[in-house]
């Protein structure tokens, strides 16, 4: 598929806390009740178009067992964005997002996108997080913040795209050097969006006009 | 013949509706199409459009009549009564351009055709007329105006989008150059018009519809009036064409209008009518140009020595458009299907890249972790260390002629279970649980798609070819990811089992490649096939992406050396 932008994003946090189920809502619509645990990395993909540009969004979703925490560091580098995930149901998982958050700054570029989400918003009665203290949180360090539902769908679209939106304004306003990889960010294949006939450097002698007459 | 191709000039001067040429125009239509709707629709601006031209009639009555085409003549296949508001927007364009034309309708056509017949009297004098001879008539609706302003603006030489893309200037300045050069110019000229002008159908969809048209030409002799229609529009003055190919055969101009018939096929009236009176109007231009202070030409043909040499060089410039734009074509089909089968885009998609970059990125991770650990111990400890590193390096060499020892697969187990049973042997000592369904399920399919006998066709079995490599290849890389990933949560390590293990699933699975590439190949070279260079292009092909992929899955193995490496030390 051809694109204009690929945009390299991270899901971290705690174990348990939905960021495979997320990922799936995002890339299949779909729900999946119980999960195997996620190994070092798992990958999804998806296109999504910005600005009427087309943006393939490469999503790294790390596994969130300690054990693998050493791994999980060495693919922070390079992302253009983050997710960073608690369940709105286990304190726990919000109390640790200072330490995942120290993480993800120190090992990533800092110009990285970082979204909060409280995920699980669907189960109201089981709440032990308000929502009042992620947008706290999301305010003191900076972050934009979402409460999601990876079950209902609820906001799951507008947690991926409202993330991809902000590394695009950066782009345009050149805080990202689309040029360096190491932001994230990658060029696409240099297809013209229409007709698909590509420039192979003008080899067309005389102009094989695509379709951009008149 | 000969003066059929004289003729096929003069498309230029509508306009000129004297009352001989309408006889003439009834003698020479030579297709049943219903002339009488359309005349009636041109009634009213008949004798503006006679009152213009009188005064040049008067003078050059052989001039014109002779080449006149009727400017009445439907350009458009037979107009049904659905079509009548493609008429008025004929009688629209041709009004506009004669309005464009009237400047250099006496210095242009009229020399051109009749070489100094009447150099003399002919030569730019005639004033244009009265610019407002012919009114325009009620308000044409947006549609059709937005057509003859386009119309209008090419034909007085603006560069309205039309591909005028030469100055007059250097036109004059190549003219002086001599006509040869003038007509490769013009040629250019003409096939940026063809393919950028006019909103022409893209080669594609031309190449479609004329393999239709030639289909409809062979069925019925009901579609040949298309191509009369286009004979007629040209002017000749020849019968009605035999059942197609009598005439395209004998007629010089065949080429353009079958090229043309084309393009009356999907676009109609619009584009035929545009695209020739932009060739008119490239035409007049360049007599135009090239008369100025040489009346009749007389001064460059005898510096030429030319004849009438030079029509069928404007057929070979057509010949050469159409030749280019089937080129074009045919090009851009090739990069499509290219994209299509590129096995890099597939690998890519199928995740391969991406966990070979994971891959990677633990693999310098660790590299580093090992340089760190080898810097913070004493020399003789670095020697021990740089020992164990270089002993694991060694252990991960793939062996250099595997005995084949392909225990044939015992009796009922499946070619993929046998695959499957293969993978776990080898990696029985790497004491993780690597999960191999994926490249069994896939294995699985393709043995199927193998075995089975629907698709024949060698491009599709070439294509699945390449997307199987490339599936199986990048499914092999994420087993050495998600190996390396395991290995460093592993909490006890063997360093040389798991060295070992690795090395043995890499034989598994270079040989699993290079079978599915026999495989594949092994299905072509079954089929029977009209064009034997091309399967063994394709095979080539095959065995190269195997190639390939023998060498991803070995660098994701030696992007797993570290990982096994920091086991040891």
């Amino acid at each position: 598929m051809a694109y204009a932008y690929l945009f390299k994003y991270i899901i971290i946090g705690d174990t348990g806390v939905g960021k495979s189920c997320l990922l799936l809502q995002f890339t299949d619509k779909r729900f999946q009740p119980v999960h195997d645990l996620t190994i070092g990395v798992e990958f999804g993909a998806r296109m999504i178009t910005i600005d009427g540009k087309q943006i393939k969004l490469q999503i790294w979703d790390t596994a969130g067992q300690e054990a693998f925490r050493s791994i999980t560091r060495s693919y922070y580098r390079g992302a253009a964005g983050a997710l960073l995930v608690y369940d709105i149901t286990r304190r726990d998982t919000f109390n640790h997002l200072t330490t995942w958050l120290e993480d993800a700054r120190q090992h990533s570029n800092s110009n990285m996108v970082i979204m909060l989400i409280g995920n699980k918003s669907d189960l109201e009665s089981r709440r032990e997080v308000k929502k009042e203290e992620g947008e706290a949180f999301a305010r003191e360090h900076g972050l934009v913040f979402m409460e999601t539902s990876a079950k209902t769908a609820a906001n799951v679209e507008e947690a991926f795209i409202n993330t991809a939106k902000e590394i695009y304004e950066k782009i345009q306003e050149g805080v990202f050097d689309i040029n360096n990889e190491a932001n994230g960010i990658k060029i696409g294949p240099q297809h013209s969006t229409a007709g698909g006939a590509s420039g192979a450097g003008g080899a067309g002698a005389g102009g094989a006009a695509g379709g951009g007459c008149c | 013949m000969h003066t059929s191709d004289s003729e096929d000039f003069e498309s230029a001067d509508e306009g000129h509706g004297s009352p001989e040429k309408k006889e003439r125009k009834k003698r020479l239509s030579s297709s049943n199409y219903s002339d009488n709707a359309l005349e009636t629709a041109q009634q009213p601006q008949e004798p503006k459009s006679s009152s213009t031209s009188v005064k040049n009639v008067a003078k050059e009555t052989d001039g014109w009549d002779d080449f006149d085409i009727d400017d009445n003549e439907p350009i458009a296949p037979p107009p049904s009564k659905a079509n009548v508001p493609d008429k008025k927007l004929e009688v629209e364009q041709k009004q506009s351009n004669v309005k464009a034309d009237q400047k250099s309708q006496d210095t242009g056509w009229d020399d051109f055709d009749d070489w100094g017949q009447d150099d003399a009297t002919s030569t730019q004098k005639t004033e244009p007329p009265k610019p407002q001879a012919k009114p325009q008539p009620a308000q044409p609706d947006p549609n059709i105006k937005e057509v003859t302003d386009r119309l209008a603006a090419a034909s007085t030489g603006g560069s309205g989008g039309w591909g005028w893309g030469w100055s007059v200037d250097s036109l004059l300045s190549t003219a002086t150059a001599g006509i040869s050069n003038i007509t490769s110019q013009v040629s250019q000229g003409i096939s940026t018009v063809l393919e950028t002008g006019i909103g022409a159908p893209d080669p594609e969809e031309l190449a479609r519809s004329s393999l239709r048209a030639n289909e409809a030409k062979a069925k019925a002799p009901a579609p040949i009036n298309t191509a009369e229609d286009v004979t007629v529009q040209g002017g000749a003055t020849e019968g009605p064409p035999g059942p197609g190919n009598a005439g395209d055969a004998a007629f010089p101009f065949g080429s353009l209008f079958s090229g043309v018939s084309k393009f009356v096929e999907t676009t109609g009236t619009k584009v035929i009518s545009g695209g020739l009176d932009t060739l008119e109007t490239i035409g007049k231009k360049t007599m135009e140009v090239l008369q100025d202070g040489d009346p009749g030409l007389a001064k460059k043909r005898a510096l030429l020595g030319l004849g009438a040499g030079d029509k069928p060089v404007l057929s070979q410039v057509l010949r050469e458009a159409k030749a280019k734009a089937d080129e074009d074509d045919r090009v851009r089909e090739e990069k499509r299907e290219a994209k299509e089968v590129h096995y890099e885009n597939l690998f890519d998609d199928f995740e391969g890249l991406v966990h070979l970059e994971a891959l990677e990125m633990l693999s310098k991770q660790v590299s580093m972790r090992i340089e760190e650990r080898m810097r913070s111990v004493d020399a003789d400890k670095r020697q021990d260390i740089k020992e164990t590193l270089q002993q694991v390096a060694e252990l991960c060499e793939m062996p250099e002629e595997e005995e084949d020892d392909h225990e044939a697969p015992s009796e009922g187990v499946s070619k993929a279970d046998a695959f499957h049973e293969r993978l776990q042997a080898a990696t029985q000592d790497l004491g993780l649980k690597l999960q191999f369904q994926p490249l069994v399920k896939q294995y699985t399919d393709i043995l199927a798609y193998i075995s089975s006998t629907e698709d024949t066709a060698v491009r599709a079995i070439y294509k699945r070819a390449v997307s199987g490599l490339a599936h199986s290849t990048a499914l092999s890389v994420q087993q050495y990811h998600k190996a390396a990933e395991m290995l460093l949560v592993k909490p006890r390590r063997s360093t040389a089992d798991e060295a070992d293990a690795l090395t043995q699933m890499t034989v598994v699975l270079t040989k699993h490649i290079s079978e599915l590439a026999t495989l594949f190949t092994e299905k072509l070279n079954a089929l029977p096939s009209d064009n034997q260079e091309q399967v063994n292009t394709y095979i080539t092909n095959i065995f190269l992406e195997a190639g390939n992929s023998s060498t991803y899955i070995q660098n994701a193995f030696q992007l797993a050396l570290p990982i096994l490496q920091i086991g040891a030390v």
